[in-house]
C-alpha cells in the first residue's frame, strides 16, 4: 500500500512536467500533496506513531489547500495560463525524467537492504521526487512553475524523511511546514515584483541584471 | 613594571579607538582625544621597552581562547621591547606632530574615523612584535595591514589613491599567504603555533622545510619590508596615505618584517644556518640598497622618494643581517652579533629620521599644498625650523657624521670588512662587493637630498604656493624637532645604545660583545677590535664643530672688517629670474646619463616653430619619464595572465539562473553518482 501511494505520488510528477497550463500543474501539485498526506497518514496508522497524523493533516492543510490558493491567485493576476517556452520540451523532459527515475533506483539499491522499516522502498521514489522537482526548475522558464518546482523537491524530502525514519520529529515538521508557507508567500511577492520590471515572469529575463 | 605598562599601553590605544567615533561632529576634540591618548600610549610603550630591554627575564601573559591552537600570548623579550621601543619612539613624535598636522583635515575627512584607525594601526603594529603564538601573529599582523590599507585611502577621492591601495592590498596579501606556509611548516613540526614550540620543537626540521620555511619567510615578510622586486606597491602607497600615517609605514611598519625576519632565522630557525642563506639576504640588501637609491633619484613626488629611500635602507639592515647570517655560518660568532647589531642599529635610526623627513614632507604639504618638488624652493627663508629640522634628517639619511645613520653605516661596513676572516675565497670576494655597492648607495644617496633639500628649500620660490607657504604650527615643529634630537643623540651616543642592543644580540648570536665593541671608556666604538678600527663621534663632532669655528675666526682675523650690504645674488649683471633655476629633472641628468642602461629613459623633445622660419621655435614641450622595469618585465605578464583567465572564467557566470540552478543539479548527480 506504501509503495502504491509512492508510486501515485511520482506519476503526479510525471504530469506535472508533461503540462503546459500552469493552473493545472498547480492543481496537479495539491493533488500530489494530498497523496502525500495518504502516504504519512497510512504510515501513521501501520506504525502507531501518531504524530505523523499531524503531519499528514498540515500537508493537507498547507500544501493542498493554501499554497495552492496563493499559486492560483499569483496566475490569476498575472494572467499567464500558459508556459508555451521552455528550456526543455516535453518530450526531451519525460526521458530526462525517466533517467533520473533510474539513476534515482540505482543509487539507492545498495542502500534500501540495510533499512529494517516498511516503508524502506519508498526511498528510491522519493530521492527521484526531489531530482525531478529540481529538474523542474531548470526546465520551465515562468517563475510560477518554478515554484512548483521547488515545492514538488520538498515533497520528496518530506517522503524521503517518513520512508527512512518515520518521519522527522514534530517539531521540524512545523518548522518546515512554516518554512514552506513563508517561502510561497515571499515567491508570489517577488513574482508580482519580476512582472513589474520585467513585464513578464519569464525569469531567463534576470540576465539583463549582469553588469 | 612591565605588565602596568602593558596594561596602560593597551588601554590608551583602545581608547584611542572607540572614543574618537563617539563624538561625531567635533573634530577639535576627536583630534586631541586620538593624538591625546596615543601619545600617552607611547609614552607607556617607552617604558615597556625601555624595562623589556632592561630586564633580566622576559615578560611572557599568554590567556586561552575558544578558538583551537590560538592563544591570546604575548613575551616581551629583549628584541620584542628594542622594537615596541622604535614604534613608541616614533609613535610619540608623529603623534605630537598629528595635533597640528591634521588641522587641514577638519570638515575633510572623518577625524573620527581617522584617529581610530591611527590608534589600530599603532596599537596592531606593538602587538605584531610582542605576540608569541603564531596564530595571535597571523591575526594581528593581518589587521595591521588592513588598517594600514585604510589608512592608505583616506583620500579616496582621488583615483590614483584608490590605485595605490588596491595595489598595496594585493601585495600585502601575497605576503601573507606565504608568512602562513611558513607557520604552517613549523605548525605541522610543532603540533602548536605557540613560539615556544617552533623555537624547540620535538623533533627538528627536516632540512628541505627548513629552506622552504627560510624562502617563504623572505618573500612573505620581504613583500612588507620592501626588498627588490617585491617593493613596487612601496612607492604608491606610502606617498598616498597622509603624511604622518606615511612617517609610521615607512619608519616603522616596515619594521616589523625586520623583526618578524630576525624572529624567524636567528630564534626559530638558529643555530647552523647554510651559507647560502646569509648570501641571498646580502644579495637581496645590496641589490635593494642600490636600486632603492636610484630609482629614489629620478622621483620629483618628494614622499615618493622618500619612500624608495626607505627601500634603501631596508637593504642596509638587511646587509648586516645577511653579513651576520655569514658569520653565524662559520662559528664566527662575534662577527655575527655585530652584523646583527649594526642592522638592529640602523633599524632604529633609519625609524627616526624617516619618520623625520616624511613629517618635513607633511609640513612642505601643510604649507604648499603640493608634494612635486619643482614647485618648491626657496622655503628655507619662509619655514626656517621646518628647513632646519629637515637638513638633520637628510644628513642623517645621507649617513654623514655626526648622525646616526653614520655609525650605523659604518657598523655595518665594519661587518663586511671583517670577511677577510671567513675561510671560504668566494665569501672574502663577495662581501666586499657588497660593501662597495654599499659605498656607492651612500654616494647616491646624498646626491638625492642634495637635490631634495637644495631645490625645495634654497634659491627662489618655484611657484606662487611656494611663495605664499608660511611655518607650520608649533605641535609640528616640535613633533619633528623631537625625532631630529633623537638623530642627533642616537649618532654622539653609541655608548649607551650599544650596550642595550648587545643584550638583544646576545642571545640570538650566542655571545655577548659589549665589553669588546666600545673602547677608550665607552668614548669610541670599534668593531670587536679596536686595533682594526674605531670611531668616536662625539669626537668627530667635537671636531667638525671647532674646524668650522676655526674657519670662521680664520676669516674674522684675516679677512678685513665685514660690512653687511643686503642685495640680490650677482646673476651676471641679469635680473635672475625662476627660469634660471636647476630642475630636479636637470639636477639628476648626469646620473641618468650613466645609468641609462637601468633606467632606460624616453625622451620626448616636440617642438614649434615659427611659421616664417624654422630657425626661431615659437613653444618646445619637453616630456621624460623612466621605464618601471619591475612592473614592466615582472608584474605586467602576471597582472594580464590573471586577468585574461578571468575572462575566460566570466562565461561560466552567465547570470541565467536555470543555468545555476543546472551546475547544482549536475554537481548533485555527479556525486551521487560518485559516491555509488
Amino acid at each position: 500500500m506504501v509503495d502504491l501511494c509512492s508510486a501515485l505520488l511520482l506519476l503526479t510528477c510525471f504530469a506535472i512536467v508533461a503540462q503546459r497550463r500552469l493552473s493545472a500543474c498547480v492543481d496537479l501539485f495539491a493533488l500530489q500533496s494530498v497523496f502525500l498526506a495518504a502516504t504519512a497518514a497510512l504510515v501513521a496508522f501501520l506504525t502507531g506513531i501518531h504524530h505523523i497524523y499531524v503531519a499528514a493533516a498540515l500537508t493537507v492543510v498547507i500544501k493542498a489547500i493554501v499554497l495552492p490558493r496563493i499559486l492560483k491567485k499569483v496566475i490569476e493576476r498575472l494572467n499567464v495560463t500558459r508556459e508555451l517556452q521552455m528550456n526543455i520540451n516535453v518530450p526531451a523532459g519525460l526521458l530526462i525524467c525517466c533517467a533520473l527515475v533510474i539513476l534515482a533506483f540505482f543509487i539507492t539499491q545498495p542502500i534500501i537492504p540495510l533499512g529494517f522499516l516498511l516503508t524502506r522502498d519508498s526511498l528510491a521514489i522519493a530521492l527521484a521526487i526531489v531530482l525531478i522537482g529540481f529538474f523542474t526548475m531548470i526546465a520551465r522558464k515562468k517563475a510560477v512553475t518554478q515554484v512548483v518546482g521547488f515545492l514538488v523537491m520538498e515533497n520528496g524530502l518530506f517522503l524521503g524523511a517518513t520512508a527512512a525514519a518515520y518521519g522527522m520529529p514534530l517539531i521540524v515538521e512545523l518548522g518546515v511546514f512554516f518554512d514552506v508557507l513563508v517561502a510561497g508567500l515571499i515567491v508570489g511577492i517577488y513574482t508580482h515584483r519580476i512582472q513589474d520590471a520585467f513585464d513578464s515572469v519569464d525569469t531567463s529575463k534576470l540576465t539583463v541584471l549582469k553588469e | 613594571m612591565m605588565t602596568i605598562s602593558l596594561l596602560g599601553l593597551l588601554a590608551c590605544y583602545s581608547g584611542g579607538i572607540f572614543l574618537p567615533p563617539c563624538l561625531p561632529g567635533r573634530p577639535r576634540a576627536q583630534n586631541f582625544i586620538a593624538n591625546g591618548l596615543a601619545i600617552v600610549a607611547s609614552l607607556f610603550g617607552l617604558v615597556l621597552g625601555l624595562t623589556g630591554l632592561l630586564a633580566s627575564e622576559p615578560l611572557a601573559i599568554s590567556i586561552p581562547s575558544t578558538l583551537p591552537f590560538l592563544t591570546f600570548a604575548v613575551r616581551i623579550d629583549p628584541l620584542a621591547a628594542f622594537f615596541v621601543l622604535t614604534i613608541s619612539l616614533a609613535g610619540l613624535a608623529v603623534s605630537i606632530y598629528a595635533f597640528g598636522y591634521l588641522t587641514k583635515f577638519y570638515g575633510q575627512t572623518s577625524l573620527g574615523l581617522l584617529g581610530s584607525l591611527y590608534n589600530g594601526f599603532l596599537l596592531s603594529m606593538t602587538l605584531v612584535v610582542i605576540a608569541d603564538n603564531g596564530f595571535f601573529f597571523l591575526i594581528v599582523w593581518e589587521v595591521m595591514s588592513l588598517v594600514s590599507y585604510f589608512l592608505v585611502v583616506t583620500e579616496h577621492e582621488k583615483s590614483e589613491v584608490r590605485y595605490a591601495g588596491l595595489f598595496y592590498l594585493i601585495m600585502t596579501h601575497v605576503g601573507t599567504a606565504f608568512i602562513i606556509l611558513t607557520f604552517l611548516i613549523f605548525f605541522q613540526q610543532a603540533g602548536s603555533f605557540s613560539f615556544e614550540t617552533f623555537r624547540h620543537p620535538e623533533s627538528p626540521l627536516p632540512e628541505g622545510l627548513r629552506t622552504l620555511a627560510f624562502l617563504f619567510a623572505l618573500i612573505g615578510f620581504g613583500t612588507k619590508a620592501g626588498i627588490v622586486p617585491l617593493h613596487v606597491w612601496l612607492p604608491y602607497a606610502h606617498p598616498a596615505a597622509p603624511s604622518h600615517v606615511s612617517a609610521l609605514m615607512s619608519g616603522v611598519m616596515i619594521k616589523t618584517a625586520i623583526y618578524a625576519l630576525i624572529r624567524v632565522y636567528f630564534d626559530f630557525l638558529g643555530g647552523q644556518f647554510p651559507w647560502w642563506w646569509g648570501f641571498t639576504i646580502l644579495a637581496v640588501g645590496a641589490v635593494s640598497a642600490l636600486l632603492g637609491v636610484m630609482y629614489a633619484l629620478m622621483e620629483h613626488d618628494l614622499k615618493s622618494l622618500l619612500a624608495f629611500h626607505s627601500v634603501e635602507n631596508i637593504g642596509i639592515i638587511l646587509l648586516g643581517i645577511g653579513a651576520g647570517m655569514i658569520f653565524q655560518t662559520y662559528g664566527l660568532q662575534e662577527f655575527a652579533a655585530l652584523g646583527l647589531l649594526a642592522g638592529l642599529y640602523h633599524t632604529i635610526n633609519h625609524a627616526m629620521f624617516k619618520a623625520l623627513l616624511f613629517l618635513g614632507a607633511g609640513s612642505l604639504l601643510y604649507a604648499t599644498h603640493t608634494r612635486n618638488m619643482e614647485e618648491y624652493g626657496g622655503l628655507l627663508k619662509r619655514m626656517p625650523w621646518t628647513g632646519f629640522f629637515f637638513l638633520v634628517g637628510a644628513v642623517s639619511i645621507s649617513a654623514l657624521p655626526p648622525t646616526n645613520g653614520f655609525v650605523s653605516e659604518w657598523l655595518v661596513f665594519q661587518s663586511l670588512f671583517l670577511s677577510f676572516h671567513l675561510p671560504v675565497v668566494l665569501l672574502n670576494l663577495i662581501l666586499p662587493i657588497a660593501a662597495a655597492m654599499l659605498a656607492l648607495t651612500g654616494v647616491l644617496a646624498l646626491a638625492c637630498f642634495a637635490k631634495a633639500f637644495g631645490l625645495s628649500f634654497l634659491a627662489l620660490p618655484r611657484s606662487t604656493h611656494a611663495r605664499h607657504a608660511e611655518e607650520v604650527p608649533i605641535t609640528m615643529r616640535v613633533g619633528m624637532g623631537g625625532l631630529a634630537v633623537a638623530c642627533v643623540f642616537l649618532g654622539l651616543a653609541p655608548m649607551v645604545v650599544l650596550p642595550l642592543l648587545d643584550r638583544i644580540t646576545g642571545p640570538l648570536a650566542g655571545v655577548s660583545i659589549e665589553g669588546r665593541v666600545l673602547a677608550l671608556d665607552g668614548w669610541a666604538v670599534a668593531p670587536t677590535n679596536v686595533e682594526f678600527s674605531s670611531l668616536s663621534t662625539p669626537a668627530l663632532a667635537l671636531m667638525l664643530v671647532s674646524l668650522a669655528g676655526l674657519g670662521l675666526l680664520l676669516a674674522w682675523a684675516l679677512g678685513g672688517r665685514l660690512r653687511k650690504r643686503y642685495y640680490k645674488t650677482w646673476g651676471c649683471g641679469i635680473n635672475l629670474t625662476l627660469r634660471m633655476e636647476y630642475t630636479a629633472t636637470g639636477f639628476v641628468q648626469p646620473i641618468k646619463r650613466i645609468f641609462s642602461t637601468l633606467y632606460q629613459p624616453t625622451i620626448k623633445l616636440e617642438t614649434e616653430f615659427l611659421e616664417e622660419s624654422h630657425y626661431f621655435a615659437k613653444r618646445r614641450r619637453f616630456e621624460f619619464y623612466i621605464e618601471p622595469l619591475f612592473q614592466k618585465y615582472l608584474y605586467d605578464p602576471v597582472v594580464l595572465f590573471f586577468s585574461a583567465t578571468a575572462d575566460h572564467l566570466r562565461i561560466v557566470q552567465a547570470g541565467s539562473l536555470h543555468l545555476y540552478l543546472a551546475y547544482i543539479f549536475v554537481t548533485l548527480v555527479v556525486l551521487l553518482l560518485v559516491a555509488v
